[in-house]
């Protein structure tokens, strides 16, 4: 497992690794999404028609938490989660970005020392956002507080009190949901990423002789990435659409 | 890795809602923006099409009523020429057959009028010469002499009239 820089101020820790692949697939995913939606014509060229199957994915994708008329207003949201997860999962795969074990940065909290003390081998500069955890959880829970945060815009705080918890038994049921979906939620695909890259990690150490099933594992961690990327972005629909439309 | 930021977190989710907006904003409302306008175009398209079939259904049903309709007056119209011809021609027979008749009637009047002119001349002309022929014995009786210049004058009479 290799270190990331860290910069520590107001007593937490900010990953700049992490920042820095999250703001980088945010700018890959903005570029892609405006060279994609430039010139817009009524007869699509080839970009166009992909941005356009996207977007109907993402209309699916949206249908499973709410339905069809209501679906329209998260489709933005959608969409630019799923190809956030989708080119963070790929980010690490395709361009992991490391140095050796004898990188000596103190000021970002790299020594050999502290190297040697959590068991490190390297430093790493760019990977997949998603491979950690701080990420996932801010995603899921966010998910969750935001859908918290419309539900009781649009039913109001005591609608939404009673519309979730005040049913019976089934109170129970979410209140046990809204502290066990996030954790799982940002669990899942936190845990993908992260296994995916360390067996990564593992095979570029052993050299050539692991090239053949280290092509295969990557092969088929960008299969998991997009799975991961449609799994919580389905679930993230899901939730959201169960706080926000309640059964009245 | 196996440990959570407060600071990653909150950079984290401040990325992704930048990013959410952005992406609303710059790609997916023109986007959906364009899809509704095709939309529009096409339902237009389609109901244009419609409409162009549903007129030219309806003119097609007009022109096969149109036709019909002609094809049932030019039957009708040889039906009443075929009857006018029928009875023309047995008019004009009938005209003809009866100057006909009329000519030969006429014929056979003027036949029997110069036939019984011809039989009444003759009578007369019969009756005359009776009678001259009469007169002209009467006169030998009565006078010997005058007989000689009678009988002269009687051929004479048919020398002239040969």
């Amino acid at each position: 497992m290799e270190l990331t820089p860290k910069i520590e101020a107001f007593g937490t820790k900010f990953d700049l690794t992490i920042i820095f692949g999250s703001v980088l697939t945010a700018i890959i995913v903005l570029i892609l999404a405006i060279a994609a939606t430039r010139r817009l014509q009524m007869r699509p060229g080839k970009l166009q028609a992909g941005i356009e199957m996207l977007l109907d994915l993402s209309r699916n994708l949206t249908r499973m938490g709410h339905d069809d008329k209501k679906a329209e207003k998260y489709l933005g949201f959608s969409f630019t989660l799923f190809l956030f997860l989708l080119v963070a999962n790929q980010l690490g795969v395709i361009l992991m970005v490391t140095s050796g074990a004898d990188t000596n940065i103190p000021a970002l909290g790299i020594t050999p020392e502290i190297m040697h003390e959590q068991n490190a081998h390297g430093v790493a500069w760019l990977k997949s956002p998603t491979a950690d955890m701080s990420v996932t959880f801010a995603m899921s829970i966010g998910v969750a507080v935001g859908a918290i945060i419309i539900s009781m815009w649009i039913n109001g705080v005591g609608g939404y009190i009673k519309g979730r918890y005040l049913v019976g038994p089934m109170a129970l049921l979410h209140i046990f949901e809204g502290v066990i979906n996030p954790i799982t939620h940002g669990m899942r695909i936190w845990a993908n990423i992260f296994a995916g890259e360390i067996l990564i990690g593992i095979m570029l150490q052993a050299g050539w002789a692991a090239s053949i099933p280290l092509a295969a594992w990557m092969g088929f961690s960008l299969f998991v990435g997009v799975m991961q990327a449609y799994v919580f972005t389905v679930l993230a629909n899901v939730y959201m659409g169960e706080k926000i439309n309640l059964a009245h | 890795m196996i440990s959570i930021n407060w600071g990653t977190m909150l950079i984290q989710i401040v990325v992704f809602l930048v990013l959410l907006l952005l992406v609303s904003k710059y790609a997916i409302r023109p986007l959906i923006a364009t899809i509704k306008q095709r939309q529009d175009y096409i339902d237009n398209q389609i109901n244009t099409a419609e409409k162009g079939r549903q007129e030219a259904e309806g003119l097609l049903e007009e022109q096969k009523s149109l036709l019909k309709q002609a094809q049932l007056e030019a039957k009708a119209l040889i039906e009443r020429a075929k009857i006018q011809k029928d009875k023309e021609a047995e008019k004009i027979i009938q005209e003809a057959k009866e100057q006909a008749d009329r000519l030969i009637q006429e014929a056979k009047l003027e036949i029997e009028r110069e036939r019984e002119k011809a039989i009444t001349a003759l009578r007369d002309e019969v009756g005359t010469l009776t009678v001259q022929l009469a007169s002209k014995l009467l006169e030998k009786e009565l006078d010997a002499k005058g007989q000689a210049k009678l009988v002269d004058r009687y051929f004479e009479q048919v020398g002239r009239l040969q």
